[in-house]
Parts: C-alpha cells; sequence; structure tokens
C-alpha cells in the first residue's frame, strides 16, 4: 500500500514537472544535439545556439548525448515528437553513419535541419529536401597550416614529433593528412615520432614524457588538438624547455591561446564553436520560415568547409580582444559569409 | 598460488636463515611472477631501443609516469582484495578534480585555500567510497552496480560543477611538488610508495588487514567467524575514495588544470595493472605489492613501446593481451563455479 502510493506520488511530482516545463514553451523549439557539455567547445557551441535563439525568441533545446548515437536518435526523435514542425535543427552526429537514422527521421517529420563534422560521403545532403546544410572545417587545411607555423617557428630546419587524435577518427586523419603535406614542402624537417594520445591531455603529458628521453633534440611538436598540444606543453615545461620547443595544436582553447601569446606554442586553429551553435540554427530557421530556398540552392551550398579562425603569434592580440575577452558578434543573417570551399 | 600454505611452510625454515634472505623472501611473497615479468620487460625494451629504456633519465621518467598510476591502482587492489568491485573511479576522481580546481587559486572563483584543498578533496572522495560500501551493504546491491551508478553520479556532478571548462591552477606550488623530485625520485612516486606503506602495513600486521583476506577469501565463513563483514566493506570503500582524491588532485596539480575529463580513462589501465600485478579478481588474493607492481609493469610497457616506436594501433592489443595472461595467471577458478 505504502510502496504504492509512493510511486503514485513519484508518478504525479514527475508529471507535474513536465507539464510545468511545457507550459512555458511558446515560440519554434531550437534543437542542438551534440556530444556533451564537458567539453569547453561544446559548451560555448550550445551558449552559441542560446544566443541565437534567444535573439529570435525560439526556445533553445540542448540535447547530448554522451557519445551514444542511440541516444542522440532518440532524443531528437522526442523533440520532434512534442513540437512537430514547429521545430529546427543543428546536429553535431555522434558518429557518421548516425546521420542516416537521423536524417530519415527528421525529413520524415517535415523539420529543416543542419548537421556539422560527420557524415559518410556516400551520403548526399541533395536527396534529402529539408536537410539545409552540412558545414564541416578542412581538417586537412588545419594540419597543413599547424605544420608550417610550427616549421617556421623552428627557422625551417630540425625534428619534431606529432600526436595523432583518436584513431581511425576522420578529423584526426586528415589533420594529420595535412601535416603530411606540410612536412613534403619542409626538406630541412624531419618526423622523429607519432604517436596518440587520443586528444587527451594527460596522455600526451605522458607520451612527451616518453618522447623527450627518446628523442632529447627535438624541436617541436605538432598535436592535432590543443589539448594534447597543452599535455606536451606541461612536460616541456617540466623539462625546462618552454619556448625553445614549441607545440601547435587546433581547436583554440584560451590556454592554448596565452601560450600563443607567452611564446610557448606556435600556433592554433579557432573552429567558432559559438558561430556554429548559432549559424547551424539560423540556416534550418531561414529554411522553414522561406527565407532560402532549399530546393534552388547550388549543391556547394548544401555541403561546404567554413571558415576557421587561424591563430599565430603575429594576430594573437586581436584575437584574444575578439575571442578571449569579448564574445565575437557575427551577423546571423550572413548566412554564407563564412562560406570556403565545397566538400566533395 | 596459496600465499597462506607457503607462508606457513617456509616458516620454521626462515628462522635459520640469513637476515638479508628473509626480508627478500618476505619482499617478495606473492610477487616472484611480477618481479620477473616487470625484468622481463625491461630487458626487451632495453635490446629494442638499444639502452635507452635502462638509462637513468628513462627510469626517472618512468617512476615518474608510474605515480599516479600505482596510487590508482593501491586504491581499487583493496576492493578488488574483499571480492568486490569499484568502477566509480573516474567519475570520483573528476569530482574532487573540479572541486579542488574552482577551490584553489583560479581565474573562475575567488577562493584560494590553498593546501586546505587537499582535506576538502579527500572528504569528497571518502563521502562516494562511503556512499558506495553503505549501497553495496545496507541495500544489499552488487558492488559492480552500486559503484557503476556511482561514476555517473559523480561524473554528472563534476559536469554540473565544471560546466565544461578547463580550469586553470593559478597557484604554481602544487604544480613545482606534483612535477619535483627528491634527488632524482619523482615526488608522485614517493607519495605512491607512502600510501603503499600505509596499506602494506595494514594488510600484513593488523587484524583488519587479515579480515580482508577473510571476506575476499570467503565471506560467508568469515560472517560466521565473527566478522563485522558489512563494517569493513564500508571502510575500505571509504579508504579506497579517499585515495582516488589524492590522485586527482595531483593529476590537477601537474598540468595545474582541471576540467570534468581529469578522471577519464583512468579506471581500465587501472584495473589491467591489478589484474597484472597478481591480484585476483575473484578476490582473497594479492596485496598493496602487487599493486605496485602491476603499476610498474604496465607504465613500463607503455613507455617501452612508445620509445620502440611501436604502431599505435598495436599498443592497446598489447595491453589487452596482457592483460588477459595475467588474468588467466592469477584467476582462482575453483571460487568460481560457473564462468560467465
Amino acid at each position: 500500500m505504502k510502496k504504492t502510493l509512493v510511486l503514485v506520488l513519484a508518478v504525479l511530482l514527475a508529471l507535474s514537472v513536465t507539464t510545468a516545463f511545457a507550459q512555458k514553451a511558446s515560440g519554434v523549439f531550437m534543437g542542438t544535439a551534440i556530444r556533451s557539455l564537458e567539453n569547453p567547445y561544446h559548451a560555448v557551441w550550445a551558449r552559441g545556439a542560446q544566443s541565437f535563439a534567444d535573439s529570435v525568441g525560439g526556445i533553445a533545446v540542448i540535447q547530448t548525448c554522451e557519445g551514444s548515437s542511440e541516444k542522440q536518435l532518440n532524443d531528437i526523435k522526442a523533440l520532434i515528437a512534442k513540437a512537430g514542425k514547429n521545430a529546427v535543427f543543428s546536429i553535431d552526429p555522434n558518429e557518421s553513419p548516425n546521420v542516416i537514422p537521423i536524417a530519415k527521421a527528421l525529413e520524415a517529420a517535415g523539420v529543416y535541419f543542419v548537421t556539422y563534422w560527420n557524415k559518410p560521403d556516400t551520403v548526399k545532403v541533395t536527396d534529402y529536401p529539408h536537410w539545409v546544410a552540412h558545414i564541416s572545417f578542412s581538417g586537412t587545411l588545419a594540419g597543413e597550416f599547424m605544420g608550417n607555423e610550427l616549421f617556421k617557428s623552428m627557422g625551417g630546419k630540425g625534428k619534431i614529433v606529432a600526436l595523432q587524435g583518436m584513431l581511425a577518427n576522420t578529423t584526426a586523419i586528415e589533420r594529420y593528412t595535412g601535416l603530411q603535406a606540410a612536412l613534403k614542402k619542409a626538406p630541412g624537417i624531419t618526423l622523429a615520432a607519432v604517436d596518440t594520445a587520443e586528444w587527451d591531455r594527460t596522455k600526451a603529458f605522458e607520451k612527451m614524457k616518453s618522447f623527450l628521453v627518446a628523442n632529447p633534440d627535438v624541436g617541436g611538436v605538432w598535436a592535432a588538438n590543443d589539448n594534447m598540444a597543452l599535455g606536451a606543453l606541461e612536460a616541456i615545461r617540466a623539462a625546462g624547455l618552454a619556448g625553445k620547443v614549441k607545440v601547435v595544436g587546433c581547436d583554440g582553447v584560451d590556454e592554448m591561446i596565452a601560450a600563443v601569446k607567452a611564446g610557448e606554442a606556435a600556433a592554433t586553429v579557432i573552429n567558432p564553436a559559438f558561430w556554429q551553435g548559432g549559424m547551424g540554427l539560423s540556416l534550418a530557421l531561414a529554411a522553414k520560415d522561406g527565407k532560402i530556398n532549399v530546393k534552388t540552392l547550388p549543391v556547394e551550398k548544401r555541403a561546404f568547409f567554413a571558415k576557421a579562425v587561424e591563430v599565430t603569434s603575429a594576430n594573437i592580440d586581436s584575437i584574444i580582444a575578439t575571442y578571449v575577452k569579448g564574445t565575437p558578434k557575427y551577423d546571423w543573417n550572413d548566412y554564407y559569409g563564412s562560406y570556403v570551399a565545397p566538400i566533395k | 598460488m596459496d600465499g597462506l600454505a607457503a607462508a606457513a611452510s617456509t616458516a620454521p625454515r626462515a628462522a635459520t636463515r640469513p637476515l638479508a634472505s628473509r626480508l627478500l623472501s618476505f619482499a617478495s611473497k606473492g610477487t616472484r611472477g611480477q618481479i620477473v615479468a616487470l625484468a622481463i620487460v625491461m630487458l626487451i625494451f632495453a635490446i629494442g631501443t638499444a639502452g635507452t629504456s635502462v638509462s637513468l633519465k628513462n627510469l626517472q621518467t618512468i617512476l615518474s609516469l608510474a605515480g599516479i598510476p600505482m596510487i590508482i591502482c593501491l586504491a581499487i587492489h583493496q576492493v578488488v582484495v574483499i571480492g568486490a568491485m569499484d568502477l566509480s573511479t573516474e567519475g570520483v576522481i573528476s569530482l574532487a578534480a573540479v572541486t579542488s580546481g574552482f577551490l584553489i587559486k583560479n581565474p573562475f572563483t575567488a577562493y584560494d585555500i590553498g593546501f586546505w584543498v587537499i582535506p576538502v578533496a579527500i572528504l569528497i572522495g571518502g563521502s562516494a567510497g562511503l556512499v558506495n560500501g553503505l549501497i553495496n551493504t545496507k541495500i544489499r546491491m552488487p558492488s559492480f552496480i552500486a559503484t557503476l551508478g556511482m561514476w555517473w553520479v559523480t561524473q554528472g556532478l563534476a559536469v554540473i560543477i565544471g560546466k565544461g571548462n578547463a580550469v586553470k591552477m593559478l597557484d604554481q606550488r602544487f604544480q613545482n611538488i606534483a612535477n619535483g623530485d627528491v634527488m632524482g625520485i619523482p615526488v608522485t612516486i614517493l607519495i605512491a610508495l607512502g600510501v603503499f606503506a600505509i596499506l602494506f602495513v595494514v594488510q600484513r600486521r593488523t587484524r583488519f588487514g587479515r579480515y580482508l583476506y577473510a571476506i575476499g577469501g570467503d565471506e560467508t565463513l568469515a560472517r560466521q567467524a565473527g566478522i563485522k563483514v558489512d563494517r569493513v566493506k564500508v571502510i575500505v570503500f571509504t579508504i579506497t575514495g579517499c585515495i582516488y582524491a589524492l590522485a586527482s588532485i595531483l593529476l590537477v596539480a601537474r598540468l595545474a588544470s582541471s576540467n570534468p575529463r581529469t578522471g577519464k580513462d583512468l579506471m581500465f589501465p587501472a584495473m589491467t595493472a591489478v589484474a597484472v600485478g597478481g591480484v585476483s579478481l575473484s578476490g582473497g588474493v594479492g596485496g598493496a605489492l602487487n599493486a605496485v607492481f602491476g603499476a610498474l609493469i604496465v607504465t613500463a610497457l607503455n613507455n617501452g613501446m612508445v620509445l620502440m616506436k611501436v604502431s599505435p594501433y598495436l599498443q592497446n592489443a598489447v595491453n589487452g593481451i596482457v592483460l588477459i595472461a595475467a588474468v588467466a595467471v592469477t584467476i582462482d577458478r575453483k571460487k568460481i563455479g560457473i564462468i560467465k
């Protein structure tokens, strides 16, 4: 008896919380499906999404999948079930193949959406009339830029070591391809060792400690992201080599930008998460409101690389003013202003 | 395998042997296999890297890399000894890390409690461990599930508190200690050895230590013998939580940065090291010394593979093979009626 009562009360409580939440709803639901809020990148992404939603009076719904493709799809379906066509989506698919069920579900519901980063090459955006765009940032260009800047800081000659991201991850592969392209054009540079630190700062620190034993004469570290670059940098600092052995990374983490400013890192690349968060929703909403006609858009506007922000010691002060101290101002109606190249 | 029987049979002879030999046999009780394994690993890499891997500099590197995994390993192994499991490692470490990050001088909050953060973090870790133990014993839930739940709870709290920020530590003293050394010996390994010494003495020299093995060996028998099994278990989980917190502070201090991912990917390597060290996952066998050797073997293995430029694709596979081999050797199949 008592147990039943407790159960009934619990269900009632859950229902009342749900309805209280639901009553606040008016305006367009703006779903943002991202990995998690644990990492600064997606945390900034969510802020961008919130900022855009607030600017047009929409309801931002941030869904984190915590690495589960299953959960991501279910969360998206749940919001469609609740909002019907009164929704738009901006999605960072957990894994490439997950794009297919997501796209099918949103297409069937007639909900406009934008995806980022992960998409199998064989899946064509143009096959789905409600898929406004797939946007990515060229990992190859970033990796090459990072390599070039590192080599420049070493005077074009010496030994480097490289820390790859999670193996078999598209972004990791692309950035490493970029490094190899840079290496081809730099005959004075040798790649002494390559390993993976799986995007992780602690692992990078540990690998770098071992690298320093095997290569005491190393001149620079190419890391596929800032987290690993910062981990490697701590090992370099502990060895008393900071400033002499420079690191490069990618993502534009605040601490990495500080390291560029301090002369300990040569370069990083910012993928503008705030812009991604806002622009994904803005594009989808523009399609929903008829401001852009998806059917007549040229193919290259449906799947494209956007502009990343390259950070070096040369532009570091303006970068700090815009991206660290301030929040970058974006014109959310400038839909294709950051377009760089089509994704083939 | 049977440590007690072996000890009993050597005990009468031990009295007549020279002190050095007795000390050696005491120290290596139950870890001979691990010492051989460590020697083999070091030898292979010494040949493979033409001596670099056994240079003084690299031995220091191995010790500095082994410190934190060793502490985590020492924390987990006691739970394994009593025949339970603790999966909450990563969550508890992340939670303690994020909280510490905000309490040590940092750019986000006004707090600057200096070294007082150590007791605070240990309180957090200990509380999580206490709850683990209480759920396990009072609600009578398998430790596997209780601690799995605690993993998510603490990881979730860490994200809520940390909001995904990497929090830079502005109090330089912590990093100086964590990356420092005393006469060439890294501080982290000294702290790990301190933890080891306490646990070692407790396990071998106190009644509480004997209770651990009684419970791990056969819980029903231990209960019948009048041991307050539940209380011992709760205490073990709590101490484990406290040690996690210690590891957490060192992790934060080493990189001068904390975030909710601080604990990520630490549990399985530690569990591997526990098994490789010869602590039986079926409980009751192995102790603190095994945890120390386990951590050293796994660290030396990973360090050696980097030095030898073993393909990163292969490194995980090698770790997996070592884990399976270690468990195959140490598991007590008599105690497991059915292998699931």
